[in-house]
């Protein structure tokens, strides 16, 4: 399976969840840290993540860079 | 400019501009940032002005001050800001100044939290600051309609001389939709000389008094005389309702805002089925759509108030309705919004009774 791993834009995550339902390995949740504007942004929590860009795709916001991890 | 995806907030903020808006003062309060950060980067580029107060209560008054120049002002905040702007706003229906108030609704009372919400209703149409006075309330449901009713926010605050709220919850100003924004044909409309300030030399050098205080009982009288007739006017030409599966229903839902988009699903489910459910959905919320409430067709038997609130706008329905209808209610709070499986199965529920 293809690894990749993501990196959340905090500034821009309004915790709709998104994401969160889009992955198919469900592997995001929504912290408990807060944001600047007071939204408790998404985080990958456990190992798993495809690169697949599904959460990338589904955001609205594009708060969401997903990187592939070469072999 | 076509149709374009954007976030609620900077649709409402470009749907301003382009209605000629050109004045912003504001405070920043999630969930409504978006708006002040997109008038900071655009007003400029169109000859404008941001302003941000060091307050809600300076931003309001600011916009007092720019709106009895006559030209097009706005200001936009969420919940508790907007009880904070309740003195500035009676101030300005007082003084009969045009202003454009955007309310991006979230959870309450108190700070609340930053979610989205519909408890702001009773204080739009009901008052919130002091004294007799109304608001025009707009109540968008899409995106598309967030564009819409904050341009005709601005033509009839300028045509009434009053202040107008756009409410819209939390959902609108944060979801993205595809929406098209026009220039407003009122856009370049010029300032009104004959009240507004700065035109003495065109009214002849004639002062204009802006002004909420009468100290003298007589003349304060005569004033409320004369703001009760506009909003006589109002409530006469600027009733706006949207009326949706009513013909045939057995069972209405009245609803707005976003609980009226989750209605709109729950509705076409429940026809799917084959019951007899519609929809009445005032776009006004103040004034009332009292007209459109009286043309219910005799087929219906219950009506669901859907709100994310207590139920602020049951009595209305009930008033509206001569209490000729039993009115239950269907609601969520605190950041919370109905789903249309909570809304269906409210319905089941009383068309089973």
């Amino acid at each position: 399976m293809a690894k990749g791993r993501i990196e959340v834009l905090e500034q821009y995550c309004k915790s709709c969840g998104l994401c969160v339902a889009a992955c198919p390995v469900k592997v995001l949740r929504i912290s408990e840290k807060t944001n600047a504007k007071g939204y408790r942004p998404v985080e990958q929590f456990k190992e798993g993540c495809i690169g697949c860009a599904m959460c990338a795709t589904t955001c609205p916001d594009a708060a969401i860079e997903v990187f592939k991890i070469q072999e | 400019m076509g149709r374009v995806l954007m976030k609620g907030t900077e649709a409402i903020a470009e749907a301003a501009i382009q209605a000629g808006c050109k004045y912003f003062f504001g405070y920043p309060i999630t969930p409504q940032n978006e708006i002040p950060e997109y008038m900071s980067a655009h007003l400029p580029e169109v000859g404008g002005v941001y302003v941000q107060a060091e307050s809600e209560v300076a931003s309001i008054n600011m916009v007092l001050g720019g709106g009895a120049t006559g030209y097009r002002v706005m200001t936009s905040s969420s919940s508790p800001g907007i009880s904070l702007m309740s003195e500035g706003i009676s101030y300005i229906a007082g003084c009969e100044i045009p202003a454009v108030i955007v309310n991006v609704m979230r959870a309450g009372p108190g700070l609340g939290g930053i979610l989205p919400g519909q408890a702001d209703y009773l204080q739009a149409t009901k008052g919130g600051g002091n004294g007799d006075y109304n608001l025009i309330v707009l109540a968008p449901s899409t995106l598309q309609e967030c564009v819409d009713l904050t341009q005709l926010a601005f033509d009839l605050a300028q045509k009434y001389r009053n202040p107008v709220m756009v409410a819209a919850d939390g959902f609108m100003g944060q979801m993205m939709e595809a929406v098209e924004i026009k220039p407003s044909p009122t856009k370049d409309q010029p300032a009104d000389p004959t009240w507004a300030l700065g035109f003495m030399e065109e009214r002849g050098g004639k002062r204009s008094h802006l002004h909420s205080l009468f100290l003298a009982p007589e003349p304060l009288e005569e004033h409320n005389r004369k703001l009760q007739k506009k909003y006589g006017a109002m409530k006469a030409a600027e009733q706006r309702c949207e009326c949706y599966h009513m013909e045939d229903a057995e069972l209405l839902i009245a609803a707005y805002g976003t609980t009226a988009r989750i209605s709109r699903s729950a509705v076409n489910n429940l026809r799917a089925e084959g019951l007899k459910v519609g929809m009445i959905r005032p776009v006004t919320l103040w004034p009332y759509p009292y007209d459109a409430f009286k043309t219910i067709p005799s087929t219906v038997k219950n009506i669901l108030v859907a709100e994310m609130n207590a139920g602020q706008m049951v009595d209305d329905v009930k008033v509206a309705t001569g209490c000729r209808y039993p009115v239950s209610f269907y609601g969520r709070t605190g950041g919370f919004a109905p789903s249309v499986k909570e809304i269906e199965d409210e319905c089941r529920r009383i068309l089973a009774l």
